[in-house]
């Protein structure tokens, strides 16, 4: 409180000594006008010139460059990427390109391969069958020949027995005739 | 008298007195400061433009600020017609700144806190317009004059409105700028006088009250050189594309 009271007081007290010591402003007082006006036209002229001619020109150039580069540098980048996209692009189309051709190679050789197999699968089976029919054939004329044999053995043991029994020969058409009556009557059975 | 808060505003003359047909020309300390203001200018503005980086290092990116600042504000304000004029509105920022700035160093003289100063750059941007806009429009100039979509009634009534304050363009202009300088100059100066004054006992409370005040001279300082610039880039914006 005290404190507030010495400062309003002193304050008011300097203002008093500052305003009472000088009243009026020196701005006023004409003495200088003319040399003042004199010396800011000279030198503001003087100012006025140095920038129009030196430094806006300068400082302009300087924005104008920089601008420029920025913009050139932007354009190049630009077509480097448009290359880049270029490149990508065809990259894309050799790589479909291959696969496509992968793929075709691939589905022939298959092709390929399964006629292959297809072809040797029936070659096989013709073959097996030929050799089936080869070997029925065989069976038959075996079967033939045996029946034959049999009968020829037939007749021999049945002459044979009855030679040992009758102690006779009988008539060979005979003995012949009844062996394949019987063979067939067996064929029959079976 | 170093307490008086005006002091800082006397101008004497250094150096020899020259007079032409009786009119006192001599170089002042207003003079030297004006000229420590341009003499700054133009080595920050070398500095400036010394380099031709692509990245522009710390002064040639302040230059370039400057410059995109001020070329957008005219842009803005008075629109593409106003380009042949750019340097001028530059020149005039950066001058009226740097003035306003090295007023801001103590001892220093603050060549704007002078009405003479900124009357005489108001009157320069004034007159130059008004020829401005008589050259391009002729008489058509005058239809500033007469805002449309007024009643004929009240014409009269605005015509002379708009006339008196067409008129005291140059006069708030340079009042404004002076008037600012002066009384934050004034302000600092008595604040600083209740720092010895008051002593130990009580003085850090003006000290603080000065070092705010420094940052919002500072402030006015920019603010002011600003505002006279956009004020002229309107000026000329009327005078350029009549608007009324």
């Amino acid at each position: 409180m005290i404190k507030i009271i010495s400062l309003t007081t002193s304050l008011l007290l300097t203002l008093n000594i500052v305003f009472a010591a000088e009243a009026g402003m020196p701005q006023l007082d004409p003495t200088y006008w003319a040399s003042q006006v004199f010396w800011l036209t000279i030198i503001f002229s003087a100012i006025y010139f140095l920038i129009a001619k030196i430094f806006v020109p300068k400082i302009k150039g300087n924005i104008d460059a920089r601008e420029s580069q920025i913009r050139k540098d932007i354009d190049e980048a630009n077509t480097l990427k448009e290359e880049a996209d270029k490149k990508l692009q065809k990259y894309n189309s050799l790589i479909d390109e291959a696969k496509l051709e992968a793929r075709k190679i691939l589905s022939e050789s298959r092709k390929k391969i399964n006629e292959d197999i297809q072809t040797k699968k029936e070659q096989i089976e013709k073959d097996i069958q030929k050799e089936t029919l080869g070997a029925t054939k065989e069976i038959e004329k075996f079967k033939i020949n045996s029946l034959n044999k049999v009968n020829i053995i037939s007749e021999e043991i049945v002459s044979e027995i009855i030679q040992d029994i009758f102690k006779e020969d009988l008539n060979k058409s005979s003995i012949k005739a009844t062996v394949s009556e019987v063979m067939k009557e067996r064929k029959n059975q079976i | 008298m170093a307490t008086n808060p005006m002091h800082q505003f006397n101008v004497y003359k250094i150096g020899p007195e020259i007079k032409i047909n009786g009119i006192d020309l001599s170089f002042t300390n207003a003079s030297l400061f004006m000229l420590i203001s341009a003499i700054s200018i133009s080595i920050f503005l070398l500095l400036g433009t010394k380099d031709k980086k692509i990245i522009p290092g710390k002064f040639q990116l302040l230059s370039e600020i400057l410059y995109n600042f001020i070329s957008k504000m005219i842009s803005d304000t008075a629109g593409k017609k106003a380009k042949p004029y750019f340097p001028f509105i530059f020149s005039l920022f950066i001058f009226v700144l740097f003035c306003n700035m090295v007023g801001m160093l103590p001892y220093s003289f603050t060549v704007t806190s002078h009405i003479i100063v900124t009357l005489a750059f108001a009157m320069f941007i004034f007159i130059g317009v008004t020829i401005l806009g008589f050259v391009i429009h002729g008489f058509k100039y005058l239809k500033i004059f007469v805002p449309s979509g007024v009643p004929v009634v009240l014409l009269p009534i605005i015509m002379i409105i708009e006339i008196i304050s067409y008129l005291s363009r140059p006069v708030s202009l340079s009042v404004r700028l002076f008037a600012n300088m002066m009384a934050g100059h004034t302000m600092l100066k008595v604040f600083g006088g209740f720092v010895i004054s008051l002593g130990l006992v009580a003085g850090w409370l003006p000290l603080t009250f000065s070092v705010a005040l420094t940052g919002l001279e500072i402030l006015v300082a920019f603010l002011q050189a600003y505002v006279f610039a956009i004020l002229t880039c309107i000026y000329l914006n009327d005078a350029l594309n009549l608007h009324h």
